[in-house]
């Protein structure tokens, strides 16, 4: 319960009840007001930020820059920060006054606020001195609940704080429980102990229409479920070819699987009708995504041709690594493109395994071909290119999750320009242009679909789901009838 | 007697030394979990800066040599996702699991043994058919069917029971609360369901042996009262066999609740081992395992005592 500890959905989803930072992305994630009224650039590296008057902690000390800077310190300097990477960009903070303080970014920042939204705001009263162990049992915060019990595996209650700065929460208690198993999770809704349960399995959401006392919700999420490939090495280990090249290292067959793979059927039969066909790196509700660009259809006699003009008329043979327990029907997916891709002449074997032995292969560059996912938290595409499009430069911290090392130095360049531009329009236009540099002209990934979030809640309450997929009680109110 | 309690005790030294050991290794052998601690856009100072906190940054043996050294002085390590040590995260969680194998091992013992000798002494008339045929049921299903229709049935249909969680617990335990028994029914049931079956047959065959010896028809012969014949005489002579499988069966109740837990998420160590594997959580595993055997050990040495009560002629040596 470390708010600093790790990032993680479900996680962060609780403690985003209990936690307030200065800035907070609302349902669409757009940037709103929190701990801070308003803020300003006094130049393009520094952000001048007004913090709240009478606001408290769930233990009655009063919220002002001091604790600003505690928490500031803290999320840079803890050892065992999961933060560390998103405030690297943000090298400096000073006090101006008790309820203003500037921040300084080590260059001009556009996702300064994004970033802002992950500071969590601790009280530096109640934790100075204390051990590691003691602030990970007792959360303090300014949020609309406060935390009274954390049962492990079991629950995890909090009860709605009376002089919270918006007006008390709705609801008196709020009592998260771990439900990991897909089946229990709806029988514990069709059986009324739950309210709201997230993650509705695919197979389940008819039975969960059917009854009349329940809601079910479906939100297009962040999350994109691509295809990556070896790009770099000549001979991959895990691809057999008559001549032992890399055909990846061929735009065309990297082509030739994007019109090779059924896409429509996955989304209709494998997810459901739960998922959307992807066209580009990007959701629409993304900063960055380009309304312009569609997914082209399917069109194996294409990808044929593709393939027989870079040599290889009659195929390979490759393996396609697939985790199988970290995103929606994963090995399933993988299953379906190897079907795909049978039929344009690629002899695909999937090899599913769980994710902590997949992320650990995919890291070392042990595979040739891999299925993966992305989010982009921050509502912004330049995570996702800076990541794991990028090129590979450890010293910059760019291109960390390129494991097939897709290397386009235009598209570097381009990119980079657009992580310094202030300006929204201006950069708006600059990820469009890196996109299309990177995945029209080069086809440096596969994408495949983005997941749709799926939710079901009692009739009894109003639920509007978010784009992150996090749960905020303070917006879920008893229905009047 | 002394001799025998200090041979036990090495013995276990030289068990627990090789499971840490060989768990320390398929552990340190299985994945990274800095990569899965770190956000996904962290740098590679960070993942540095990580694997030295965490002590992961070491060869093998270093790694382990470190694991032993902090065992000497009573820690088992820090757990990597919970930032506690890792034998307060075990043992935390070991009363919900216990409670379950110890429930289940009771009802199926205090249910198994008569329904057994029944069938044993009712050899070839209705009563054996009907309780082989149950007892040949509950050997079949699958756990975690049983599990999901119990689900589907009194919580999904009738809704007379909570489908998961653990409920109110009070002195470490759900079955002192009322609330507490609703939600420990079903996952007992279905832990009870197959411990019950076998405890049945091994009790029938064990006493359709027994009853055939020469003893028993001498018993008969000096005109004992049937009741006297069958429990004293008889099953006496079968618990040796019958406790030796019990005890083994409750340390495998013990460690792999797996199943029922996940299904009606029971906060026991079950799925706080199957969450560790998942994320690589080598204190944790280490942990779990070195109690898990412990148990076993302790398990043993029980049946082993037991032994000399039930049966004079036995000697610990």
């Amino acid at each position: 319960m470390d708010p600093y500890a790790i990032e993680e959905v479900a996680t962060i989803s609780i403690l985003s009840n209990i936690f307030e930072a200065p800035v907070t992305l609302d349902k669409d994630l757009k940037v709103r007001p929190a701990l801070a009224t308003s803020w300003e650039n006094s130049d393009p590296t520094h952000w001048i930020v007004h913090l709240r008057h009478h606001v408290s902690f769930h233990n009655g000390n009063p919220f002002n820059a001091d604790d600003v800077l505690f928490s500031f310190h803290r999320i840079k300097q803890w050892a065992r920060s999961g933060f560390r990477g998103e405030m690297a960009m943000i090298s400096g903070i000073e006090k101006l006054d008790a309820y203003t303080v500037r921040f300084t970014t080590q260059k001009p920042f556009p996702l300064f606020l994004q970033k802002l939204s992950r500071l969590r705001i601790l009280d530096k009263e109640t934790l100075r001195g204390k051990s590691d162990a003691w602030i990970a049992n007792h959360p303090v915060g300014t949020g609309p609940y406060r935390f009274i019990e954390w049962r492990r595996g079991d629950r995890i209650v909090l009860h709605a704080y009376e002089n919270y700065w918006q007006g008390a929460a709705a609801f008196d208690t709020l009592i998260f429980k771990p439900l990991s198993d897909s089946s229990t999770r709806v029988a514990a809704m069709l059986s009324g102990i739950v309210d709201l349960i997230n993650r509705v399995p695919t197979m389940d959401t008819r039975r969960l229409r059917s009854r009349n006392d329940i809601r079910f919700f479906s939100r297009p999420g962040l999350r994109l479920i691509y295809l990556q490939m070896d790009q770099h090495r000549h001979t991959s280990p895990y691809i057999q070819t008559p001549t032992r090249t890399n055909p990846f290292l061929d735009k065309r067959v990297r082509q030739a699987l994007y019109f090779g793979i059924d896409e429509t059927a996955i989304v209709h039969y494998i997810m459901g009708g739960y998922a959307l066909e992807a066209g580009q790196l990007s959701p629409k509700a993304v900063f960055g995504s380009d309304p312009t660009l569609k997914r082209p259809a399917y069109n194996p006699q294409k990808a044929k041709n593709l393939l027989k003009e870079a040599g290889y008329p009659h195929g390979f043979t490759v393996r396609l690594d697939t985790p199988n327990n970290r995103y929606v029907n994963d090995a399933k997916i993988a299953e379906a493109v190897a079907v795909s891709l049978a039929k344009i002449g690629i002899n695909v074997n999937v090899n599913a395994m769980p994710k902590s032995r997949f992320f650990a292969q995919i890291s070392r560059l042990d595979t040739s071909f891999f299925l993966v996912g992305w989010e982009d938290i921050d509502g912004d595409a330049g995570s996702m290119m800076s990541a794991c499009i990028h090129s590979y430069d450890a010293k910059r911290g760019y291109g960390r999750y390129n494991y097939g090392r897709f290397s386009n130095t235009h598209f570097d360049k381009l990119f980079e320009s657009s992580q310094e531009e202030m300006q929204r329009e201006k950069r708006l236009a600059l990820l469009q242009k890196s996109q299309i540099l990177a995945l029209i002209d080069s086809q440096c990934i596969i994408p495949l679909h983005f997941q749709v979030d799926l939710y079901a809640a009692k009739n009894s309450i109003n639920f509007d789901p978010r784009l992150d997929g996090q749960i905020r009680a303070f917006y879920i109110t008893p229905k009047v009838p | 007697m002394l001799r025998f309690i200090l041979d036990r005790l090495w013995h276990t030294f030289l068990v627990l030394l090789a499971i840490s050991f060989i768990t320390f290794f398929i552990m340190y052998k299985a994945g990274d979990p800095v990569q899965l601690l770190l956000p996904p856009d962290a740098t590679q100072a960070q993942v540095i800066q990580m694997r030295h906190t965490l002590g992961l940054d070491g060869s093998f043996f270093i790694q382990y040599k470190g694991f032993l050294l902090q065992l000497s002085h009573g820690h088992l390590g820090t757990s990597f996702l919970y930032g506690e040590p890792a034998l307060t995260v075990v043992l935390e969680r070991l009363p919900a699991t216990l409670e379950l194998a110890v429930l289940a091992m009771f009802f199926a013992i205090l249910i198994g043994i008569p329904l057994g000798v029944s069938a044993a002494v009712h050899h070839g008339k209705w009563q054996e058919k009907i309780i082989m045929f149950f007892s040949l049921t509950g050997i079949s299903i699958p756990v975690f069917w049983i599990a999901m229709v119990l689900v589907l049935l009194f919580s999904v249909t009738f809704n007379i029971l909570p489908s998961s969680g653990r409920g109110t617990v009070y002195l470490f335990s759900s079955a002192f609360t009322w609330d507490g028994i609703r939600h420990l029914i079903m996952p007992v049931t279905t832990l009870t369901l197959f411990q019950l079956a076998l405890i049945i047959r091994l009790t029938q065959s064990g006493m359709r042996e027994v009853l055939s010896k020469e003893y028993i028809r001498f018993a008969r012969a000096r005109g004992l009262s049937p009741s006297r014949i069958i429990y004293t005489h008889g099953l006496r002579n079968t618990l040796i066999p019958l406790m030796t499988v019990i005890g083994l069966q409750f340390g495998q109740l013990i460690a792999f609740t797996i199943v029922t837990e996940t299904i009606f998420a029971w906060p026991g160590t079950g799925k706080l081992i199957i969450d560790a594997i998942q994320n690589l959580d080598r204190p944790v595993v280490v942990a779990y395992l070195l109690i898990i055997a412990l148990i076993f050990v302790a398990i043993n040495f029980t049946v082993d005592l037991l032994y000399t009560f039930i049966d004079p002629r036995i000697r610990l040596r």
